[in-house]
């Protein structure tokens, strides 16, 4: 240092001398932070004024700010949310100060959070409930239900706040006239090979691009399809304790060749042909996509389109030539209560309220998917020709439904991730499918094999 | 006689013209490069949701939607949020310029023991990737009580940020030692020569490095969306993930709009503090 540094700072007659320069600094840094920190503020969307307070970890639309105002009026509750983030939630829990409500996923979170043990078991709330009974739920929320070792059995963690068939599919008519092909049959499903096929009839190129895509066919996230095509084809992708999974037995590996063929043949988005959208909505509402793999939840957009709605008609989930048939939920996205929620009677009347009153018959009748209440059933919308078709498709696709297990030691995003690293090869033609099935053995194994550690 | 006095003259004319033209096409293939994503976002932002999903692809609009500008500010608190990120950005942007003036200034100024390694040691701390401590940042703030405040900004204003105390550096450490001697012989502490000398010389550094952090904390998606809860948050985070329908399907073209919005007070600051950003950037050594 200096040798006069330090000593004259403090000297009379220096305007600003260097402690006196600190203090105001932190002074006016402390003023300042209090000040705002105190009140940091809220846009518009909250809520204020007595009553319990609720944090609800949600994406925008779980819960919008009308709905929220909506609670506070109906429930006398606050709902304070926190945008859904996974490394916050960890954050969150670690901290021991967890969301009392979390949305998820059901057919992959709910079994991946009951067996790390973070999540609330509900089977005492809804005995007690009077709005949300057992007998009225509809078998979609077993995607919520857990024993310590299969999804779909044992104590419910959570509940759906709509659900589809994710394995059905949309067809927009006039594509189909247009390149001469046959329309799907609407009360028997056609095998995975015959979907592919007028896929690829159906798609039209100009110059190398894409003008419009025969199909999609994506599932809500890969490694939920690719569970669901392998029970569609007869069998199972994890083993009988979800320890491991198998892509080279015969029905996975069917399973898996037909997936890859798909994104060979370019004739839909994939990994390989994004569509710029990032889902099928906008494409298909502008007539550039023949056939969507998305349940009956995309009738909430097509409904709105008069003059694509008549044209659309919705199929039966397809099945591999001598499989079964099955038509699993894919998603069945809801909400559950972390076991150390600090207000979980307050968060458990946000839950009936939103799953079981006002929110929840606003959603039945808005077409945005099949309501999880059996009594819902009767609000959705059919006052249309073409709604009332699709309706009696989807109602007989109903018994089709089966909780397709998912493995509690990875969660999906993770198993997503490894396959985007592998598959993209075998689609582009530089892989085989059975090197393409050794190697995601042995990625997605060495993946289970870590998860089962931590889960013990 | 006639001769030598004209033949020489054109020849570097037309050879200054070529480059001339060369060095333009250039800058201007450049500069439409780095245009054109923007560009591409601005009329992405005037087209209907069919338009945008149109192909062949639609390049301009046919029917330009101005609306889209009201739509787009209407579906979220616009302003509410950009206020939010007006208040956080303006605090955290002051405060670490000031604080990295300080610890700049005493990098460059002071003697001490280790000097050179702490300095080591700042510097390698940029190379620490935000993801790492990310969880731990949470928790730390979390213990203490700090989520869902600003005050996780003002501590981090207060910490000072290694590229600008390094910005700072290099800026004191080339102002001559005589200035300094000179305030010492008159009766200065190094307080008041940082505050009434260094400072006040240090206009280009301090509105380049007031930018910068304007612009770090105006973007920043990560850190709000950890610690704010959502009707507390940032204008990114709300364009980022609130342009949805109730069913959850994005809305692209309003997206777009939205973030063409955000991006106009940063142009703004730039525009109004650029020959001062570009004089702290070439005076500090960094080029």
């Amino acid at each position: 240092m200096h040798p006069r540094a330090g000593t004259s700072l403090g000297r009379a007659g220096a305007s600003l001398s260097r402690r006196r320069f600190l203090a105001l600094s932190a002074a006016g840094a402390a003023t300042g932070a209090a000040s705002l920190s105190g009140c940091a503020m809220r846009v518009s969307s909250g809520v204020s004024g007595d009553g319990e307070t609720v944090t609800v970890m949600a994406k925008p639309d779980d819960i919008s700010p009308e709905l929220i105002r909506q609670a506070q009026k109906d429930i006398g509750v606050k709902i304070v949310t926190v945008r859904y983030d996974i490394t916050k939630l960890i954050g969150m829990m670690t901290n021991g100060a967890p969301p009392d409500l979390v949305r998820g996923v059901g057919a992959t979170d709910a079994p991946y959070f009951a067996a790390r043990d973070v999540m609330e078991d509900l089977d005492p709330y809804f005995a007690r409930s009077g709005v949300l009974t057992s007998s009225d739920l509809d078998p979609v929320n077993d995607l919520w239900r857990y024993d310590g070792r299969t999804q779909g059995k044992g104590p419910r963690y959570g509940m759906a706040k709509d659900f589809s068939q994710d394995s059905m599919f949309w067809y927009n008519t006039a594509l189909f006239d247009t390149a001469g092909v046959d329309y799907p049959p609407e009360t028997e499903p056609v095998t995975y090979e015959e979907w592919l096929e007028s896929a690829e009839r159906l798609t039209r190129r100009r110059n190398g691009q894409t003008i419009v895509f025969g199909g999609s066919y994506q599932g809500v996230l890969t490694p939920n399809l690719l569970a669901s095509l392998t029970a569609s084809a007869g069998g199972s992708l994890f083993s009988d304790d979800f320890s491991r999974i198998d892509f080279t037995t015969p029905e996975a590996r069917k399973a898996l060749a037909w997936y890859v063929e798909y994104g060979r043949s370019r004739v839909g988005p994939s990994i390989v042909q994004p569509d710029p959208n990032a889902w099928d909505g906008p494409t298909y509402q502008a007539h550039r996509m023949a056939m969507s793999n998305s349940g009956y939840w995309l009738g909430g957009l097509i409904n709105t389109d008069k003059k694509l709605a008549p044209l659309s008609r919705l199929a039966p989930a397809p099945l591999f030539a001598g499989g079964r048939r099955v038509s699993p939920c894919q998603a069945g996205t809801g909400f559950w209560m972390p076991k150390r929620a600090r207000n979980k009677d307050a968060a458990w009347r946000v839950f009936e309220w939103f799953f079981g009153e006002g929110p929840a018959k606003a959603r039945a009748s808005g077409g945005w998917g099949i309501p999880t209440l059996k009594s819902l059933r009767s609000l959705m919308p059919a006052q249309e020709d073409y709604q009332k078709r699709v309706l009696k498709v989807q109602n007989a696709e109903l018994k089709h439904f089966s909780v397709i297990a998912f493995t509690p030691y990875a969660s999906a995003d993770s198993l997503y991730a490894l396959f985007n690293q592998e598959a993209p090869a075998a689609m582009n033609g530089h892989l085989s499918v059975d090197t393409l099935a050794g190697r995601l053995n042995s990625v997605m194994n060495e993946q289970l094999k870590r998860g089962k550690e931590q889960v013990g | 006689m006639t001769a030598t006095r004209v033949t020489p003259e054109p020849a570097p004319r037309v050879r200054i013209r070529v480059d001339r033209l060369v060095l333009y096409t250039v800058l201007v293939a450049v500069t439409g490069l780095f245009i054109g994503p923007f560009g591409w976002l601005v009329l992405s932002g005037l087209k209907t949701p069919a338009e945008l999903a149109a192909s062949p692809v639609h390049w301009l609009p046919a029917h330009v939607q101005w609306h889209n500008f009201a739509d787009a500010f209407n579906l979220i608190d616009f302003l509410g949020y950009a206020r939010n990120s007006l208040v956080i950005a303006l605090i955290y942007a002051t405060l670490v310029t000031l604080s990295s003036a300080w610890v700049g200034f005493g990098f460059a100024r002071l003697e001490a023991p280790g000097k050179k390694t702490l300095f080591g040691v700042l510097i390698g701390s940029m190379m620490l990737p935000q993801m790492i401590t990310l969880l731990p940042t949470y928790l730390i703030f979390a213990k203490l009580g700090m989520v869902d405040t600003y005050w996780p900004w003002v501590l981090w204003g207060l910490a000072a940020a290694p590229y600008l105390v390094f910005l700072f550096r290099q800026f004191f450490a080339g102002l001559p030692r005589e200035l300094e001697e000179a305030a010492i012989v008159d009766g200065c502490g190094y307080g008041t020569i940082f505050w009434r000398i260094f400072l006040p010389q240090s206009w280009p550094v301090l509105s380049a490095s007031f930018v910068i952090a304007f612009t770090w904390s105006w973007g920043d998606y990560i850190a709000p969306q950890l610690l704010l809860s959502t009707d507390r948050s940032t204008l990114a985070v709300a364009v980022m993930s609130t342009y949805v329908t109730s069913a959850g399907t994005p809305v692209a073209n309003l997206q777009a709009t939205a973030s063409v919005m955000y991006v106009v007070p940063i142009l703004l600051i730039f525009l109004i503090a650029q020959r001062g950003f570009v004089a702290g950037m070439s005076t500090s050594g960094l080029k």
